[in-house]
């Protein structure tokens, strides 16, 4: 992270001024009290800092005067505080955007203040584009340079690519269709002048009619067989890419973070997952089916045309590029905004759906059903004007485009009619110039409807696309290794918070011996769920680390690592499926017999037994036909077959009696012996056989030790446990 | 008969509404039992009863529908130290220090014009007016980033976390309406 940022001369003769010749750091401190972006520069000296802007002096002070330092982080803006004479003051405000920056700056200055050494891990590098050198998005890994359109479409080439045999299959079919679509007027003429009204001199020729009559029989015979081909060798090669592209931001998706997972909503992945990749689909259809072949018809027409007259050509063919000049304007500027817009209320409609019908207990439970149903049928209005708007301004530019192409035939048969009887061309000619004429339409025609599918197919590449270049924040590199996990957890000075500026864990220090079972206690909000999401690094810690036997896990490979971590969480998520495929979920070669085991040891086997169908019970979505503590105990099972090394318990038990819970914790204690386990509850008799207990406190670890040493020291942890003593 | 029934009802709405306040034990701060400060270091403290809290945030219970009612005010601990139900009910001084505290607190420069909004795989680069400045921002597409907060009011939250808001989707021209719709 660049903490020493250029001045400019000016900044630079003031900030000596105030700090003395040496700068140690410098950052810009971008926000005025009065709420004004400025340039201004907050620096540190020797033993002083400076508070610069534009070339001006406005504070400064001496480090060691104050204590304290600490960034607070408001809403849309955060401050640097510091304690001065006993009471809080305010030193500067600063936009978010450097934020973490500034919390670097705060445990420097605090370090200064105490005239101790400066423990930094300066290392979070600001990442820059590895093509262009240019600062990348923060957060992510793009760079907004290099980043463009026909880059994403070489994309979808390349997905296409493993399937070039049966693309040129169709390319091939698609040439067939050309030619002999072509060779349609060439007939016409022929019946016309060798046996209609044949040319002055020659008799009508019997043979040449029959030739003229089949071929054109022929041509539209083998035209329709071809089109048939065609299009089911399409179908088949764009479903099969679609189901690539699905596949590729499924597999995507699944290696992200939860931190970007959460913050997208599941109906709008839905939706990229299926109606976009659909749309991508539908667009390499059209591409290889139909806008290959209307592109070389439309240019072989021209030829064709050329040749025959070039003065009725240009009649026919200028007009042409206006209006597609106009189709594209129209495209541009009104078509792509409208359909985009009633997209995005068509996936508001949908996610709003998906919410309501998952939390349609509550919906029931409040005597909501009313109040939702008029909310929908707003969407539903919103979307249906918003489609019927687009479709009306679709469907005036459409005819009014349309009628500008075929006002050049109207020109054609005046012209055309002119030179015959002017002898300079004949009627089999004429038939056979309006019949390619009539071709060139079809295909300008076409390319004007193309704004509507080109848009929406670039639309939903964009989407796909952005999710499949999202770069998961949690990376095995290359040198990530397979490490069989004996047990041991160590926590080196780990801090961690979902926003690096805001930290919920501050330098945790402390090590679990294998085998042993630790309790982890502390307030609603303590950090206590995000402790147990970095062991399983779901979350790669700001600073620290962790270790496993001494390992580092961010060297661990990820999926070995979890394999080998049984997690049982405080949400208890069952999938729609039998019971035993929720419980084999976590090892699908299980037996029969290490399931039931499983079940057992959970205590979930009595009451799974008494059920009508046993272990191949469906369960609904997310087990909603279980109770809560049967839910919780085929999670608890899930995660004993899997027979990890480190059992990791979130409430695991939190929905069950005392009786069930010490039934549970007694045959836990026996498969999990020898083996690490943390153990998160609020009700402390669930912890009573826990080794060592530690206390969680703002973030902080506030007591750790043994029941006994912990009631002794008569601090939180005995507070708790008199607390709910007292309530038993 | 329906009268009674009438003042019945009322009375119920009433009942019921002092169970909930008897419940919460909301404490409220009025001007004879709160005096609000500045202190030196430009923060906010307040005496409450006699007693001196040096360092107090301000936090809004209700930050885009109504900014001037019901202000918690909390300590750095997050304590709260009590609640304010209407800044109207405090002389104008201290009024204008609480909304420059509040101001400070939830900053989000206005947009006063929109000049451009870019899109591109997944974010926005917006460029526009605002109170605090010409500015350019990195949006990302979804996840509620650019939302409305009430009928006409939309709030924008860049990468980085600063915010911005457009105060009036109506007063927006043509253009810049069209711009913006399409992020929502
Ligand atoms: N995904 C997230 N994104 C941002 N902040 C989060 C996220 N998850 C938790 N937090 C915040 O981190 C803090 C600690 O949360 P955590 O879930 O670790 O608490 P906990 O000790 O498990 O509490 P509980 O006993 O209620 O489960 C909370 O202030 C919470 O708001
Ligand atoms: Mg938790």
């Amino acid at each position: 992270m660049n903490l020493n940022y250029e001045l400019s001369e000016q900044d630079q003769l003031a900030a000596r001024l105030a700090v003395g010749e040496r700068i140690h750091y410098c950052v810009p401190a971008d926000l005025s009290l009065e709420g004004k972006r400025t340039l201004g520069y907050f620096v540190v000296g020797k033993e002083k800092w400076a508070y610069i802007q534009n070339g001006e002096l406005i504070e400064s002070c001496r480090i060691a005067d104050a204590c304290d330092y600490n960034v607070v982080p408001l809403i849309g803006n955060a401050i640097l505080e510091a304690t001065q004479d006993h009471t809080k003051r305010l030193i500067v405000r600063i936009s978010m955007q450097h934020v973490a920056r500034f919390a670097y700056i705060a445990q420097i200055l605090n370090y200064m203040a105490e005239g101790s050494k400066i423990r930094i891990y300066n290392n979070e590098t600001e990442m820059v584009c590895p093509r262009c050198g240019g600062g990348l998005l923060p957060g992510t890994r793009l760079c907004p340079k290099c980043m463009n359109k026909a880059a994403v479409l070489k994309r979808l080439l390349d997905v296409s690519k493993s399937h070039w045999k049966k693309l040129s299959l169709g390319l091939f079919i698609l040439f067939l269709t050309l030619v002999v679509a072509l060779t349609g007027p060439y007939f016409q003429k022929l019946l016309v002048n060798s046996s209609l009204q044949p040319q002055p001199g020659e008799s009508p020729s019997l043979s040449l009619f029959f030739l003229a009559i089949f071929g054109m029989l022929f041509g539209l015979a083998a035209g329709e067989l071809l089109n048939v081909a065609k299009g089911r060798v399409m179908a088949t090669v764009s479903s099969t890419i679609a189901a690539d592209l699905r596949k590729l931001v499924y597999d995507k998706i699944q290696s992200l973070s939860l931190g970007f997972l959460t913050s997208q909503r599941a109906g709008d992945l839905m939706n990229r997952i299926m109606a976009d990749t659909g749309r991508i689909q539908h667009l390499i259809q059209e591409i290889f089916t139909t806008a290959i072949y209307q592109f070389i018809m439309l240019v072989s027409v021209t030829f064709l045309l050329l040749n025959t007259d070039w003065k009725l050509a240009l009649i026919v063919l200028v007009p042409a590029p206006l209006v597609a000049y106009l189709q594209i304007t129209i495209w541009r500027r009104v078509l792509n905004r409208l359909f985009r817009k009633q997209w995005q209320v068509n996936d508001k409609a949908n996610s709003y759906l998906h919410d309501v019908l998952s939390g349609i207990r509550v919906v029931k439970m409040f005597g909501k059903e009313s109040r939702e149903i008029k909310r929908f049928r707003q969407y539903n209005s919103e979307y249906a004007a918003a489609a019927v708007h687009a479709e009306k301004i679709y469907s005036i530019l459409a005819p009014v485009s349309t009628y500008l192409l075929q006002l050049g035939t109207y020109f054609v048969l005046l012209v055309g009619c002119h030179m015959i009887l002017k002898g300079t061309l004949n009627l089999g000619e004429l038939v056979q110039f309006t019949g390619y004429a009539s071709m060139i339409f079809g295909p300008l025609a076409w390319l004007m409807n193309m704004p509507r599918w080109i848009a929406n197919a670039v639309i939903a590449i964009d989407r796909v696309f952005s999710v499949i270049d999202e770069e998961p924040e949690i990376l095995d590199t290359k040198h990530s290794v397979k490490h069989s996990i004996h047990g041991n957890v160590q926590f080196c000075g780990v801090t961690f918070g979902y926003k690096s500026y805001e930290p919920v864990l501050k330098n945790l220090n402390f090590e679990i011996k294998p085998g042993e079972m630790i309790g982890l206690v502390g307030h609603s909000g303590s950090g206590k769920s995000t402790l147990i999401n970095l062991v399983s690094r779901f979350y790669d810690v700001n600073e620290g680390e962790i270790l496993i036997d001494g390992m580092d896990i961010r060297k661990i490979q990820q999926e070995d690592l979890r394999s080998q971590i049984g997690v049982v969480l405080q949400e208890t998520l069952l999938f729609s499926g039998s019971i035993i495929e929720n419980i084999r979920y976590s090892k699908p070669e299980a037996t029969m017999e290490e399931v039931i085991q499983a079940a057992k040891i959970a205590n979930a086997h009595d009451f799974i037994i008494q059920l009508p169908d046993g272990y191949d019970t469906k369960l609904e979505e997310n087990g909603n036909n279980l109770s809560g503590g049967e839910r919780q105990r085929i999670t608890i099972a899930r995660a004993v077959l899997h027979n990890p090394r480190i059992l990791i318990l979130d409430e695991a038990t939190a929905s069950l009696d005392i009786d069930t819970e010490s039934v549970i914790q007694e045959a836990l204690q026996r498969i999990m012996k020898s083996r690490t386990t943390i153990a998160i509850a609020h009700r402390l008799s669930t912890l009573r056989n826990a080794d060592r207990l530690l206390v969680l406190e703002k973030g902080k670890i506030a007591e750790i030790g043994t029941h006994r040493e912990l009631m002794q020291r008569k601090g939180i942890y005995y507070n708790l446990t008199m607390a709910q003593r007292n309530i038993g | 008969m329906v009268k009674v029934e009438s003042t019945l009802c009322s009375q119920e709405i009433v009942e019921k509404k002092t169970d909930l306040s008897e419940a919460a034990r909301i404490h409220y701060l009025t001007p004879e039992n709160t005096e609000f400060a500045l202190t030196e270091g430009k923060l906010l403290s307040v005496r409450v009863d006699g007693e001196l809290y040096p360092v107090v945030y301000l936090h809004c219970s209700f930050p885009h529908s109504n900014k001037r009612m019901f202000i918690s005010v909390r300590t750095s601990e997050n304590q709260e130290v009590g609640m304010v139900k209407s800044l109207d009910e405090f002389p104008v001084d201290i009024v204008r220090l609480l909304d420059e505290q509040i101001h400070m607190r939830y900053f989000a420069p206005i947009i006063t014009k929109v000049i451009n909004i870019h899109e591109e795989f997944g974010y926005s680069y917006w460029e526009a007016e605002t109170t605090a400045g010409h500015l350019q921002f990195t949006v990302r597409r979804g996840g509620g980033n650019v939302k409305m907060v009430s009928s006409v009011k939309v709030l924008i939250t860049d990468l980085d976390g600063n915010r911005f808001l457009i105060e009036d989707v109506n007063q927006l021209s043509e253009k810049e309406y069209r711009m913006v719709e399409m992020s929502l």
